[in-house]
């Protein structure tokens, strides 16, 4: 095989406008895989840290839109293997203009003097977290949204509410720096609280459980949905890495919207492929005949001719495996609008998976044309005139 | 004498054109020796290149036998042909048949890509053959940039590169200006003579013929007698 690369290069070159449109087509389809691939391994492979495994979220039974009331929270600490009990409200709201996307960020009202010991990857410079527990109207914002926005501590947030109908003036007093989720404010349960009119004060959105041992999670989780099973408010406890999967199953199933989309492409770049090496092919019947008068066999006018398929497909999915690393990069460094992107990595694995299924669908797209080009009989090749 | 490498016995080939059957070559009985250099002339249609592709194992008999260098191509396999065809025969073609996107050498060096020369040793021979066809200055040329007979001289280069006992040539004259065809004819028959290279040639020319050592006439499918030509010739 490797002996006929120059007449594989060469034959691939042979039309060099209709390679270039097929690589291309190839690499933005490959490209389009490779991140769909890239965000399927972020939401459903990636593992949890060690901060995360040692969380579990308490939520209403029913959905994420429907509360647990705040007396839950003291219960909850006294199951044993609960190390500590925090509130985690999504706020939601509107920070200037809500049109312009670079405003979207994550907003949760929690119990501020707890952040330290659940959240232990949320780093922030002693005085900042002082100050940031001792005052009621204090938040604390993470580092990417910080230099995103331009946010320096002292500095004034508005917040107005939608899902709560309270105006909150927030005054930054802390800026945290994590890895993960540094695109959120933090501000204290308690002012949103007493902002509320009384009907809709001491509900909560979630509670997030720190354990004494990672371990211990299926045994809390059940032990505090049992405690509450036969309350108008039922709870389900899941780990942190479940509670962002259900998060995200209000897409729908992300699952199977990811799986049909790379199959689409994948058959779109089938498509793509075989057309160009019918087309090919078609043109280079009488070359086959010359090859196989020359001495070769079948199998090697076969290996010639899918060659170049290879090549076109594997030239296109690596350029298309370049543009997704790129798109990734970009991504990690742009505003999460709906999920933390940080994480959105694309590993070596990654993109050798996508390059082999790239291969794969140049070989299979060429067996056929090349199969029959083969096969023909070499009187029958060399009888087609150019 | 000198050893037989073609031996034809009531070689027949027919073709299916439709719900007809047309008798391209009838009962053909052929011997050509080591060393000899046959012309097959006919008219068009006569079955002289239906005879010539049956010694190359380009296509298969409907009956009769043929052996060539020993081997009875009727039971061979088509890989076990097509490695044959790549150590014992060169073909020259009317219309070249080059490989468009390879150069003179590249194109050359082909046959040899299937032999297990290094790549070193395979543009040696290359060379040598470009070499011995007077296209040394030749090499880098792709077939676009040659004139027709120089395009012919690369295909006979190719024909040899693999040093095969039989060259089997097409009309290699057909699509060739005279000085051209003459240059060719000139090369083949240096072929011939100098290295003893049997050659079988399929010709309409009379002036092509001329280069051979001895001519056979084909008519109607028929090959004629040694020494009989068809009627109006």
């Amino acid at each position: 095989m490797f002996r006929h690369f120059s007449l594989i290069w060469k034959s691939t070159l042979r039309n060099k406008r209709r390679t270039a449109l097929t690589v291309l087509s190839i690499a933005l389809s490959m490209s389009v895989l490779g991140l769909l691939m890239a965000i399927f391994n972020m939401f459903y492979n990636e593992g949890s840290s060690s901060a995360q495994a040692n969380r579990l979220i308490v939520r209403n039974r029913v959905s994420l839109a429907n509360v647990l009331p705040r007396s839950y929270q003291a219960r909850i600490a006294r199951v044993p293997g609960v190390k500590a009990v925090a509130i985690m409200q999504w706020f939601g709201g509107v920070y200037k203009d809500s049109r312009d996307t670079r405003n979207f960020f994550a907003r949760f009202a929690v119990d501020a003097d707890k952040v330290p010991l659940i959240y232990p990857e949320y780093q922030m410079p002693p005085d900042q977290l002082k100050a940031f527990v001792s005052e009621r109207t204090a938040c604390a914002v993470g580092n990417k949204l910080a230099s995103r926005l331009g946010f320096q501590v002292g500095d004034r947030v508005t917040l107005v509410g939608d899902i709560f109908p309270v105006t909150l003036e927030l005054t930054i007093r802390a800026i945290y720096t994590a890895e993960r989720d540094n695109e959120n404010l933090l501000f204290h349960y308690d002012y949103l609280n007493e902002s509320l009119e009384p009907a809709r004060r001491d509900f909560v959105g979630t509670f997030t459980i720190l354990m004494d041992s990672p371990e211990d999670a299926p045994r809390i989780a059940q032990a505090v949905d049992a405690m509450f099973r036969n309350s108008p408010y039922q709870t389900k406890t899941e780990t942190e890495r479940q509670f962002e999967l259900s998060f995200l199953a209000f897409l729908g199933n992300v699952k199977a919207f990811l799986g049909s989309i790379s199959a689409a492409i994948m058959f779109t770049i089938l498509l793509v492929s075989g057309n160009t090496m019918a087309m090919s092919v078609r043109e280079r019947i009488r070359e086959v005949g010359i090859l196989k008068t020359l001495g070769f066999t079948n199998g090697k006018v076969l290996a010639v001719l899918m060659g170049e398929s290879l090549v076109i497909s594997l030239l296109g999915g690596l350029i298309g495996m370049t543009l997704t690393a790129m798109i990734c990069a970009g991504l990690r460094e742009a505003p999460s609008l709906f999920t933390d992107m940080s994480r959105l990595a694309t590993p070596w694995w990654l993109l050798g998976a996508c390059l082999a299924v790239a291969g794969c669908i140049g070989l299979i797209s060429s067996l056929i044309p090349a199969w029959s080009a083969a096969r023909r009989p070499i009187l029958e090749s060399l009888r087609v005139t150019d | 004498m000198s050893e037989v490498v073609i031996e034809t016995r009531n070689l027949t080939k027919r073709f299916s054109r439709g719900e007809q059957t047309v008798t391209a070559l009838r009962d053909a009985n052929l011997e050509v020796r080591r060393g000899d250099f046959l012309a097959l002339m006919g008219p068009s249609g006569s079955g002289k290149s239906t005879l010539l592709h049956l010694i190359a194992a380009m296509d298969r008999p409907t009956s009769g036998e043929i052996r060539v260098l020993g081997q009875d191509l009727a039971r061979m396999s088509d890989g076990e042909i097509a490695r044959w065809r790549n150590a014992h025969i060169g073909f020259v073609f009317q219309s070249f048949n080059l490989i468009p996107v390879l150069t003179a050498l590249e194109n050359v060096e082909l046959p040899l890509k299937l032999t297990r020369l290094s790549k070193a040793k395979r543009l040696e021979h290359a060379r040598r053959a470009l070499e011995l066809v007077g296209l040394a200055d030749r090499l880098r040329h792709t077939p676009r940039q040659l004139s027709g007979g120089q395009e012919q001289r690369v295909a006979i280069a190719r024909a040899i590169v693999t040093d095969p006992d039989l060259i089997l040539a097409d009309e290699p004259t057909g699509n060739l200006d005279a000085n051209s065809a003459r240059d060719a004819l000139t090369l083949l028959s240096r072929l011939n003579q100098e290295f003893g290279k049997t050659i079988v040639m399929v010709t309409h020319d009379p002036h092509a013929a001329r280069a051979a050592r001895y001519v056979r006439y084909l008519e109607k499918g028929e090959l004629l007698p040694d020494g009989q030509k068809p009627e109006d010739w």
